[in-house]
């Protein structure tokens, strides 16, 4: 077992070049004879550390050291893609009980969340696993907690998320499957617009693949409408919402049209009085929504495309307005629209 | 000097605030009050009332003064993290360099090369640095650099790339559902796909069995909404090592403007494959949804009070960087839905040239506001001490530096396919008998150097002083560079561009 717990002790603050159980090796340095361009100014433990590395690389070393080395290396480092793939290949080939690397990892893991390597490592870890481990699931759902924690200090961390889907499916379970949706449920309750979590409703609704006459689309998709319209009753100018309406609509071929009460609430000047109807299927916008909303024009614009028709001519009006007044960043585009319209 | 109305509209919130929302208000003063103390110190420096709108200049010798200090006293120690990506940090300093129109002398020249046939890996392909794992990030960036610094003969670079060992190295990455690893035992990701798919362009080592199953790959990675993510899962259409094409493969991760740029350039990079290999009418063709990509690109344009940067992701915040892979990408959808000139007749010619100094005017087709991302750039992507930034205040980065210039660039610029241009490389053209694939190269070849400006539609806020050069969308080198390697590994010669024009 390295020992990489601690990083106060004396040891620790040794040079590779002044250990003992080191002077078996002869460093190399990174540019030998050339005199290179752009160069980094390393600090001495970095510089030390990488020349030893890549001595072991050189000699195709496989030994605990090397476990020792590589975390030194990626603690400094956590981009150095071939540390992380020589300690890999050491782990797999020393045997290393592999459960126990997860866990050494889990505060790593936190520290640098950004980092593709510390994400892509676990992988390794839970693909290995998956087929050696006593109960998998048990390990895949401890994951599941762990990531849980790390999207909670970066709830749009990229790699995290891409992470989580490729766990859920590579492990393909049920009870895995099942916390999802109110994982992000409650993620949405927090901030409404998180793209991630949205994506990741998307991933786990429709993403995944099913055995046939498992789950009924048209319940499924009933369930999603429903849902997604209260959300932009809540905050109406939120394009994460209208884009995951607009992907499951075109995702299950349903027209566009088929929304166009919902739609045509957020898409004139005031929001109607206290006095109409209560339609649950409608959800009238919020007290401070700021309407007409863009998103909202685009969608009805793009129904009256979709029917085609004398109601294209309304499209075009939407789309002028879109470029002239509501959203003007986008000229250009709209103007595209129209003529593309213009041009069938 | 009167800085020009402009419209100071917040994002709206509709009265909820999330953690999103208080991030998003929090920038937008950031930029609101940067653009304001642009202008009020332009006020101060030239207090004069009749000049016109103000327009800020691209400080190009401070960003020059920066790439210099790169390039020749080297990173500081922070820079570190990027020590197992040095042929970027060079590719991003000499790029930088190519974009503000500057070159290179000879013995920098000669040392860039040595510097980066350091890193070339015993088994092909590059790694980060000398004694790293060859990666298809770095290798794309060697290459560029090296079509950059390198020349042929002894000691100048181009003759020194393996390219036989690359394309062993580019096959043993090769997944069963037509992906690649970055390296070995590393992810799978769109942006490696794109590195190994320029680089095998540049170099001239295509082949059907290389890219076998890739483009379906990159369609699987378009999200519901319209970009790319970065990656997809195989594990349910996988039949032992074979992609059943009726079972999905959703993307993993979501819409990124990273990944937007790298899958759409990819698919770009693929259509020669795909109209030479895919001609029998049984071939299903895979498809990507052109319309939701340009949607989403367009949409990732931040608003007025945001400066008409760009974004990464939907509700995520404007960034430089974006500027290229955003910016520059809706340039290569405009390429894909086939707005390149000489695609249509150019009936407006006339009219494009009276209104070449006048205001600004918008006679080209672009489907970005153009203006916008430039004032962005100019504003709130200079650090004053030179280089350039995601926002501010940051400080400056390598990265940041080359990706906000080349966004500048694809906004002042439009590069995009001409069908005379095509034509002219066409008759110049001549078969290797070498080599095997001449249909598919020779389609790869045309297809990447039909990419020339659109004379006349060049624009330029702040005026002609703020200039810099034209970058090829799809390697984000100039077109001279690009051409300059491509024709010597093609063993073609180029007919210039500038060649006579009709009187
Ligand atoms: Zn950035």
């Amino acid at each position: 077992m390295p020992r990489v717990t601690s990083n106060n002790s004396d040891d620790e603050a040794q040079l590779y070049c002044e250990k003992s159980e080191w002077q078996d090796i002869t460093p190399i340095p990174q540019y030998d004879g050339i005199n290179p361009i752009a160069p980094i100014f390393y600090t001495p433990e970095y510089k030390d550390a990488t020349e030893y590395f890549r001595a072991i690389v050189k000699a195709d070393e496989v030994s605990e050291r090397v476990l020792q080395l590589t975390y030194d290396i990626i603690s400094m480092n956590p981009a150095h893609y071939s540390a992380w793939q020589y300690r890999y290949r050491t782990l797999v080939a020393l045997k290393h009980p592999l459960d126990v690397e997860l866990e050494l990892m889990d505060a790593f893991a936190i520290k640098f969340l950004k980092t593709y390597q510390v994400w892509h490592h676990r992988r390794l870890l839970l693909t290995a696993l998956r087929s050696s481990a006593p109960s998998p699931l048990s390990i895949a759902s401890k994951e599941l907690a762990f990531i849980i924690r790390a999207l909670s200090t970066d709830t749009k961390n990229y790699h995290t998320w891409s992470y989580r889907q490729w766990l859920l499916a590579f492990f393909d379970d049920e009870e895995l499957w099942e916390g999802e949706l109110p994982y992000v449920e409650r993620l949405l309750e927090t901030d409404v617009r998180n793209n991630s979590a949205w994506h990741h409703r998307y991933f786990v609704v429709w993403g995944r693949v099913r055995a046939e006459g498992e789950i009924d689309v048209g319940d499924v998709l009933k369930r999603e409408i429903a849902y997604t319209k209260d959300q932009i009753a809540l905050a109406p100018n939120n394009p994460s919402a209208w884009n995951y309406l607009r992907g499951i609509l075109e995702h299950t071929k349903t027209p566009f049209n088929s929304l166009r009460t919902f739609v045509e609430l957020y898409s004139t000047q005031t929001a109607p009085g206290e006095e109409d109807i209560v339609d649950l299927d409608n959800p009238k916008p919020g007290p401070g929504a700021q309407l007409p909303c863009a998103p909202a024009l685009e969608f009805l614009a793009d129904i009256h495309e979709e029917m085609g028709g004398e109601q294209t001519k309304k499209a075009i009006e939407i789309w002028k307005s879109l470029g002239n007044e509501y959203d003007t960043m986008r000229k250009k585009y709209w103007e595209f629209r129209v003529k593309e319209a213009l041009s069938v | 000097m009167a800085a020009v109305e402009r419209e100071w509209k917040p994002t709206p919130t509709d009265g909820v605030s999330t953690p999103t929302s208080l991030l998003q208000a929090s920038t937008e003063d950031i930029l609101k009050a940067k653009y304001l103390s642009v202008n009020l110190n332009a006020a101060a420096a030239s207090p004069s009332s009749s000049s016109p709108p103000f327009e800020p200049p691209l400080n190009k010798n401070a960003h020059l003064q920066y790439l210099l200090r790169n390039l020749r006293q080297g990173f500081p120690a922070h820079y570190i993290s990027q020590s197992a990506s040095q042929p970027w940090l060079i590719f991003w300093t000499l790029q930088g360099f190519c974009v503000l129109g500057v070159g290179l002398d000879g013995q920098t020249k000669k040392q860039t090369v040595e510097t980066l046939l350091a890193m070339q890996h015993p088994n092909g392909g590059f790694g980060g640095g000398p004694g790293q794992a060859a990666h298809l990030l770095p290798t794309y960036a060697a290459v560029c650099a090296l079509a950059i610094a390198g020349q042929p003969g002894a000691g100048g670079g181009w003759d020194q790339i393996d390219r036989a060992k690359i394309y062993d190295f580019f096959m043993s990455l090769k997944q069963p559902d037509g992906s690649f690893l970055v390296a070995h035992d590393a992810e799978v990701d769109v942006r490696g796909i794109y590195c190994l798919l320029a680089v095998a362009t540049l170099l001239n080592i295509l082949t059907p069995e290389l890219v076998a199953g890739t483009p379906e790959f990159i369609a699987s990675c378009q999200t519901y909404e319209g970009g790319f993510g970065n990656a997809s899962f195989p594990g349910w259409a996988l039949r032992g090592s074979v992609i059943d094409p009726g079972i999905a493969r959703p993307p993993l991760g979501e819409a990124h403007g990273g990944y937007t740029f790298c899958g759409t350039a990819s698919w770009v990079f693929l259509q020669p494959y795909l109209a030479t290999v895919y001609s029998l009418p049984s071939q299903v063709k895979p498809v990507i949804n052109v319309k939701s990509l340009l949607r989403w690109c367009v949409q990732m344009q931040g608003i007025s009070i945001e400066l008409g940067g760009f974004k990464g992701r939907t509700n995520k915040l404007v960034d430089g960087c974006y500027s290229w892979w955003v910016g520059g990408c809706v340039g290569l959808v405009e390429g894909l839905m086939g707005s390149g000139s000489g695609s249509k007749v150019d009936e407006h010619a006339d009219e494009t040239k009276a209104d070449q100094d006048g205001e600004w005017d918008d006679v080209d087709d672009s489907l970005s506001n153009r203006r916008a991302l430039q004032e962005y750039v100019l504003y709130a992507g200079q650090h004053p001490a030179g280089g350039l930034i995601d926002k501010p205040p940051k400080s400056a980065d390598a990265y940041h530096t080359l990706y906000c210039l080349s966004g500048l660039s694809a906004a002042q610029h439009r590069v995009l396919p001409s069908a005379q241009r095509r034509a002219t490389l066409e008759a110049a053209w001549k078969d290797d008998p070498s080599s095997e694939h001449n249909a598919l190269r020779k389609e790869a070849f045309l297809s990447a150097l039909s990419w020339v400006e659109d004379e006349g539609t060049a624009k330029f806020v702040g005026g002609p002083s703020n200039r810099v050069n034209a970058t090829h969308p799809l390697f984000n080198l100039t077109v001279t560079h690009s051409e300059g390697i491509m024709g010597y590994f093609y063993k073609q010669t180029i007919p210039s561009r500038y060649a006579k024009k009709a009187a």
